[in-house]
């Protein structure tokens, strides 16, 4: 700032008086007209001077002979300043450019970061891409999220510039609300005001200038007021879309907005005492940091349900990372309560994760659908839990740190057979997280063996379980972060149990059938060379046929999506039925066609069986006349 | 906190009960006795805030809806709440809970609880209002407190008062005369005689609480209305069950809260006074009715004046308004040196203001933070009563 001695002759007391009289509003028209710092730079320092020589006056003359005119002077000089201030403040008060506003400026100076750091890991960007459609992904998705997960990746990419997940790392970047000049006029108007005692008037004024332009600012960031009582009133769907427009806006009002209103403070009162700064940047900020905080604490304090975990977490992790900031931001006495909200949200937010994952687990035990599936394939509910759970490894970091207790379960309520069992001890070494993980697989299991229950026929049963622990097991080694967590152990008694479920669909199915191709009660006792009982022998080539037909028929309407599992149980089918066939035909062929009719009887080749197991599994009916098909 | 030492005897009982077998029969009567003393101590609770006044003029400590009255009666809510809970909830079967007629209640005290979480954040930005207040206070103290007063510090009195009457909400038609001479001592050209510029009212607006935290059309009156809108007593066998409880503690919140936003600032009022009755002859709610009848008539004397509608009934805006006005009167007329008369009364009433803006200082702190712990607490309740509900709950699937 120009210092008004330098180049400026020292003032006459009278001139002073006279100087700030001739600027007394309620005097004349034209100083309630002009400014005086709209004026030249000579008139603006001729005036500070002049108060600067009352004021030095003020304190020459004793307490006994204080002169009311020198007191009553210096509040004219101090209300005109008051209004000077104000309007200073005012004239630069411009909305905040676009680009400040954004994050993408922002995240150039972080891509290098990015970059960097994007060798790191390919999990990670996958899991990174993953949670970003965490509200998008349909939970009852197919089996090809991989394509898709791409997809969106890149499209994120190209759209924000590389920063992707919640947990970033940018901090503060204060930008320059005032120009340099005017700070230095507005320090030599403040200094000059708070040093005469009129610490409060200036707080109130810097305060009601700056608050609005925060507001200006906020209404263009569209930060809303939104009522608790709205947030829990809106679907979520709507919601959703508010959380991700709140964590931007968060970010720039914090590092950004707020950070630089708290320079700004520093710039105009630094060296006039903690307590004006402090002061004037809560005038300012107060109202809209709580506004901000409010729609957040609404969040965390909402109901809970499974959907609205990845949502929560991304708020949960946006507000982690802040929280360095708004310590920063906020260090002052005076904003301990703003940063006690911001710390309370976030362990809020925490502590409804930790409520939905068990909401969830209660829902996945006690999902209520009874009708089966139809041909035994992967039931909704698999694909469902499974999806979220491998969202859930996407968030291992936060959830980690969340979820610190072991689920509830097992031993606890043993005997209750309306809960599974599980055995932790089984599990050492293992975080809470990962046991809560294989917890819900238990129950997703325990669930769907009481569904398999509804289907009357004991082989679909069979087969259904073991497409959905399939499902289950590929799911699980399709994500890295998932395998790691459930861990080879587990997985492999998962593999073991769907193989159990195939081993017992086949004994479910063929055994029944093989048994007709047995030896046994053919043969004519007291017979030597040919005693075999033609009639026994008919009866069974025709019960072989009747119910090889029958499982065809039916079990081709049957679904196994997988297509190497539905391969290999075709395989293990064939290597059964088709032995035992031909060599069941090798025996007795002769017997059958040395008499009439054979074809009534041995109506399919070894081929046409091969050919008929083929049509297993796949989902849809087939034509009852097997012979003429593989012809 | 006072809130501890009425807990301590109740709780420790309830927390006994809880470690009993208890059947359904043997049940009964210890509920029917844990209301009985529920409403008791509501009844004894409620009183005692009664009588803090007919002993007081305006010497005692806690003056009727003073600061400290109102953290008196947050101190009520927070016992009242916990021993609510104690009843509802401790060691209770969580299958009881999702029977009628708790399956329907229950759903609407939460939504109850959702309104009042509301309320809590536009009362915690209403005493941000009343500090703004303080601080214009404060500039007129400071400037009245100089000897020998000059008509310079007058002046500065004098805006400052001229602003507090504005955050105090008092209407241009009340103090026509105020208000030409705030203008001929409003500086510069925003006073609004002068080039009738567009920043014109920003010498008004300064003071004027701006509305954070609440949206535009939340409506102080209306959140009570629908509070208590579907209020009604349980009747017949309910009557004697959880229900019961359920309701007074309903009573009890929807009071605190009309109170609360009596006393202190708030977005839109119009006619709160009629929007909430405490029901009659329910023995327990008797204090409740009369602090009821009282505040109502407080606030229809503001009404009918016509400045009910920004400021509230806490007894020290009241002060504030009425030393205020007074001293505006003063500060307005004043010409160095003064009548000695005049100056010993101006300083009397300015002291008075001080003291009022001390309470204040003291005060508004605590006050907020003790509106937090409501807020806290409210939710936590919610949480738990969520979370009781859950476990009895109908299976709730992910909407397969």
């Amino acid at each position: 700032m120009d210092s008004p001695e330098d180049g400026v002759k020292p003032m006459p007391l009278e001139a002073a008086e006279k100087l700030i009289l001739r600027w007394d509003s309620t005097a004349s028209e034209d100083a309630r007209e002009k400014m005086i710092f709209d004026s030249d730079r000579g008139e603006i320092d001729r005036y500070l001077l002049a108060v600067d020589e009352i004021r030095r006056s003020m304190s020459r003359a004793s307490l006994s002979d204080d002169d009311p005119r020198a007191s009553s002077t210096i509040q004219i000089a101090m209300a005109r300043l008051e209004d000077e201030f104000r309007n200073i403040l005012i004239t630069h008060t411009n909305p905040l450019e676009e680009g400040s506003l954004s994050e993408s400026t922002h995240s150039h100076s972080e891509s290098t970061h990015h970059s960097s750091e994007s060798t790191h890991s390919q999990a990670e960007s996958t899991s990174a891409a993953a949670r970003t459609s965490s509200s998008d992904l349909d939970l009852y998705g197919g089996d090809d999220d991989l394509g898709r997960e791409e997809a969106e990746s890149s499209a994120r990419r190209s759209c924000s510039g590389g920063s992707i997940s919640y947990r970033s790392t940018s901090s503060i970047r204060e930008i320059d609300l005032v120009p340099p000049e005017a700070i230095s006029d507005l320090r030599s108007v403040a200094d000059r005001m708070i040093s005469s005692g009129y610490m409060r008037e200036c707080v109130q004024v810097y305060g009601s200038v700056r608050k609005s332009a925060v507001d200006a600012n906020f209404r263009r960031l569209g930060v809303e007021k939104l009522s608790i009582g709205d947030v829990q009133r809106l679907e979520w769907d709507a919601l959703e879309a508010k959380i991700r427009r709140w964590i931007r806006a968060a970010r720039v009002c914090i590092r950004v907005l707020f950070a630089s209103e708290r320079r700004l403070c520093e710039q105009i009162f630094s060296g006039m005492g903690t307590a004006t700064e402090d002061a004037c940047f809560m005038e300012t900020i107060k109202g809209p940091a709580i506004q901000l905080f409010n729609f957040a604490e609404a969040i965390s304090i909402s109901r809970r349900s499974p959907e609205k975990l990845f949502k929560i977490l991304d708020l949960h992790d946006a507000l982690m990372d802040l929280m360095p900031d708004i310590d920063s931001v906020f260090q002052m006495k005076t904003a301990e309560s703003i940063r006690v909200q911001a710390a309370e949200i976030l362990s809020r937010l925490g502590e409804a994760a930790r409520g939905i994952l068990s909401e969830f687990e209660n829902a996945v035990l006690r999902e209520p659908s009874r009708v089966p599936v139809p041909g035994g394939t992967i039931h909704p509910l698999t694909r469902y839990v499974m999806n979220y759970i491998s969202l859930i490894s996407d968030y291992k970091q936060t959830m980690n740190d969340l979820i610190v207790s072991k689920p509830s379960a097992g031993s606890r309520y043993s005997g209750d057979p309306s809960i599974p069992d599980m055995e932790f001890t089984e599990f050492e070494g293992k975080t809470p997280l990962e046991l809560h993980l294989i917890w819900i697989i238990v129950i997703l299991q325990f669930n769907l063996d009481g569904k398999s229950k509804h289907y009357r026929d004991t082989s679909l049963a069979h087969l259904f379980m073991m497409n959905n622990v399939h499902y289950i097991v590929q799911k699980v080694k399709g994500s890295p972060e998932l395998r790691e967590m459930i861990g080879d152990d587990y997985l492999k008694k998962l593999t073991g149990k769907f193989r159990q479920a195939a081993t017992s669909y086949q004994r479910a199915t063929w055994v029944r059938v093989l048994y007709c191709l047995r030896d046994e009660g053919l043969h004519v006792s007291g017979g030597f060379s040919s005693g075999v009982s033609k009639n026994a022998l008919r009866e069974r080539f025709k019960a072989f046929n009747a119910m090889f037909e029958e499982v065809h028929r039916t079990q081709a309407t049957w679904l196994i999506p997988d297509n190497q599992l539905r391969e290999e149980l075709r395989i293990s089918i064939s290597e059964k039925l088709i032995p035992a066939y031909r060599s069941f035909l090798g025996r007795f062929r002769s017997h059958i066609e040395s008499g009439k009719h054979p074809e009534n009887y041995i109506k399919y080749t070894v081929e046409d069986l091969e050919t008929a197991v083929l049509d297993f599994f796949e989902g849809y009916p087939v034509s009852p006349h097997l012979r003429r098909r593989s012809q | 906190m006072p809130a501890t030492e009425y807990q301590g005897s109740f709780l420790g009982r309830i927390s006994i009960r809880r470690n009993q077998v208890v059947s359904m029969d043997g049940n009964h009567e210890q509920e029917l006795e844990d209301l009985e003393i529920f409403q008791k101590n509501i009844s004894d609770r409620f009183s005692d805030l009664l009588s803090d006044d007919s002993s007081s003029s305006s010497s005692s400590s806690e003056p009727f809806l003073s600061i400290a009255w109102v953290r008196k009666l947050l101190d009520v809510y927070l016992c009242c709440e916990a021993e609510f809970k104690a009843v509802l909830i401790m060691g209770r079967d969580p299958s009881l809970i999702s029977k009628p007629p708790l399956d329907r209640v229950l759903p609407e005290l939460l939504d109850r609880s959702v309104k009042a979480l509301d309320i809590c954040n536009a009362v915690m930005h209403g005493v941000d209002s009343v500090r703004q207040c303080q601080k214009l206070a404060e500039i007129a103290v400071a400037a009245l407190e100089q000897r020998p007063l000059g008509e310079g510090q007058a002046r500065r009195a004098k805006k400052a008062l001229a602003g507090l009457m504005t955050a105090l909400g008092i209407d241009d038609k009340d103090s026509g005369s105020h208000k030409s001479t705030e203008r001929a001592w409003s500086f510069g050209r925003r006073g609004g005689c002068g080039g009738g510029s567009a920043a014109k009212d920003r010498g008004l607006g300064q003071f004027r609480a701006p509305s954070w935290g609440v949206p535009k059309n939340w409506s102080a009156a209306k959140q009570i209305q629908s509070m208590s809108s579907n209020l009604v007593a349980p009747r017949g066998a309910d009557s004697t069950g959880l229900a019961m409880p359920v309701y007074i503690m309903s009573i009890v919140t929807v009071f605190v809260m009309w109170a609360l936003m009596a006393a202190i600032p708030c977005q839109e009022r119009s006619g709160l006074a009629s929007h909430f009755q405490v029901p009659r002859q329910l023995g327990w709610a008797q204090a409740m009715m009369s602090l009821h009848e009282k505040i109502g008539e407080e606030w229809k004397k503001k009404e009918k004046k016509g400045s009910g509608s920004f400021v509230g009934l806490l007894e020290e805006m009241q002060r504030m308004e009425k030393v205020g006005h007074s001293l505006m009167d003063f500060a307005d007329g004043f010409q160095y040196p003064g009548e000695a008369e005049r100056l010993e009364e101006a300083a009397a009433q300015a002291a008075e203001l001080a003291e009022t803006c001390r309470r204040m200082e003291e005060g508004l702190v605590p006050l907020q933070q003790q509106i937090r712990e409501v807020f806290h607490r409210i939710v936590r309740s919610r949480t738990e009563v969520l979370d009781v509900l859950d476990q009895a709950g109908k299976p709730s699937a992910p909407s397969v």
